[in-house]
């Protein structure tokens, strides 16, 4: 009885403890850049793979499903793009400062990385968001820019990361760079608020929350749908493009360490050193664009 | 900064002659600048309060003051409030004192005034301290100066918008209860929460 009691317990227990051992176990190997490098490599072509098929999915039903709005006919279509653009424009940034939170908290080098690879693509998606709505606006509201609450904060947002870029590259020493960019960072995150609740607050030209509304979205579950396949695509995308960026700078700033040493060295054996840095760099052009990413594979190069 | 009477006298000539700048690069019609007259005022304070926070910490880190703070025991946010404080009775408050002046020269009638004197005077100690923390961070860098501008100016934008709305709500003949109330709130918040991001900033950046 005793005996059925307790298996009974551990069998019920069980799952629980060992998925949170799991989760707990990856959390704390992420912490080490080299357990991150090794793992990254097998998750982000997964996350690539999925951005490509959501969005796809989205697009195609964004396009050709939903149907045309009965005031903005077609052209409220960018609406699949200019709104998991914006979301995520500010999803980064709480991830980014969260992230720096955590790195000066409990001092965890990985949280750093988070926040410096972070603020580009924050950037570029809030740019996007600055853009596609510009286009948008033309034909709805009949200008491209109106000097609104929703715009001019989205505005904000987007020197904010450029603020935080310039300190970043300010300082000499990596490791105060690091923690001065977690600072700003999480000292800026007081215009988050403003922006999320800048239509309510005031009077504007840009329509109030929709999706996330009360009494539920306000919207057709045919562009709903759409535009939550876009939403978790884009999610992926930013998956994607940090955890290249952050293998790349973890490999900068890994250099002088034993294992990636070894690792390029091992490569190089199989021949696969050329192919891995022509690989490498055809993949980050896209991120160096932006400005943030130096290819840590080329200081790898000086001593191999 | 009290001993340096020429950091004192600095700020507010500045802040005074770009706000004279204006009338001589635009077309002389009273309406017009009266129209403008607020939104430049807070711009130029906003500027002035920026340029003297380069020097907010500066001699403190060149004689070691600013050390001997890092590891004194006593409480390190309490002495950075003191000090934006202090920042604050040298430029702010002096800029507040001195924008009624101003609108004289606006042609800002003078019902309209007290919007101009109180809208900096809750506005400008927000100014201090938030752009505390940006002098903080930027105290070891050899040429800070350009990059304050960048870092803080975004997180002033707030402040300017409440602040040169005021005047554009009371030409229209509505209430400002609201602005003053934003304004206020902003106060409240660098108040509690800038000290603690000011001595972050400098035990981040100073070993």
């Amino acid at each position: 009885m005793q005996e059925s009691l307790e298996r009974d317990l551990i069998d019920t227990v069980n799952p629980i403890t060992a998925s949170w051992n799991f989760l707990s176990d990856t959390y704390h190997r992420l912490g080490s850049p080299r357990e991150f490098y090794t793992i990254s490599r097998y998750t982000t072509p997964i996350f690539g793979i999925l951005f490509l098929t959501l969005s796809l999915i989205g697009t195609y039903f964004g396009l050709f499903v939903a149907p045309a709005d009965y005031q903005q006919g077609d052209s409220f279509r960018i609406l699949f793009v200019h709104v998991p653009v914006a979301w995520m424009s500010m999803f980064i940034y709480i991830v980014m400062a969260t992230a720096g939170a955590i790195g000066l908290i409990w001092r965890i080098k990985m949280a750093f990385v988070v926040t410096i690879c972070s603020a580009p693509i924050g950037a570029a998606f809030t740019a996007l968001a600055l853009l596609t709505g510009s286009i948008w606006g033309k034909p709805i509201w009949g200008t491209y820019w109106v000097w609104d609450a929703r715009l001019t904060s989205e505005l904000i947002l987007l020197f904010l990361y450029f603020g935080i870029m310039a300190v970043y590259y300010a300082f000499e020493e990596r490791k105060v760079a690091e923690k001065a960019t977690a600072l700003l960072s999480v000292v800026g995150v007081v215009i988050i608020p403003i922006i999320h609740y800048s239509v309510e607050w005031w009077s504007s030209l840009h329509q109030g929350a929709t999706v996330f509304a009360e009494g539920g979205p306000k919207m057709p579950a045919e562009m709903l749908l759409p535009l939550a396949f876009m939403a978790v695509g884009f999610m992926f995308f930013y998956g994607y493009a940090l955890f290249l960026s952050m293998q790349n700078r973890v490999l900068e700033n890994e250099h002088k360490s034993r294992w990636v040493r070894e690792m390029v060295i091992r490569q190089g054996k199989n021949n696969e050193l050329v192919r891995f840095f022509l690989h490498g760099r055809l993949r980050l052009r896209g991120l160096d664009l932006l400005g943030f990413n130096i290819i840590g594979a080329s200081r790898i190069c000086d001593f191999s | 900064m009290f001993r340096n009477t020429s950091s004192l006298i600095q700020p507010l000539v500045f802040f005074i002659i770009i706000a004279l700048l204006f009338p001589f690069s635009l077309p002389a019609e009273g309406e017009l600048l009266q129209r403008i007259g607020g939104g430049v005022i807070w711009v130029s304070a906003v500027l002035a309060t920026m340029l003297s926070l380069e020097s907010m910490f500066h001699s403190d880190y060149q004689d070691g003051t600013l050390e001997q703070m890092l590891i004194h025991p006593r409480s390190l946010p309490l002495a950075m409030l003191g000090k934006a404080l202090a920042h604050w009775t040298a430029t702010g408050l002096l800029l507040t004192l001195f924008s009624p002046l101003l609108c004289v020269t606006f042609n800002i009638p003078s019902e309209q005034i007290w919007v101009l004197f109180a809208g900096p005077l809750l506005g400008t100690p927000s100014l201090s301290l938030i752009g505390a923390t940006g002098a903080a961070l930027t105290v070891t860098l050899r040429r800070g100066g350009v990059l304050i501008a960048i870092v803080i100016l975004p997180l002033y934008i707030p402040i300017l918008i409440f602040g040169a709305g005021m005047l554009t709500q009371t030409a229209q003949g509505l209430e400002v209860a609201s602005q003053l109330y934003a304004l206020a709130a902003i106060l409240a918040l660098s108040i509690t929460l800038a000290p603690f991001a000011i001595a972050g900033a400098l035990r981040v950046t100073i070993n």
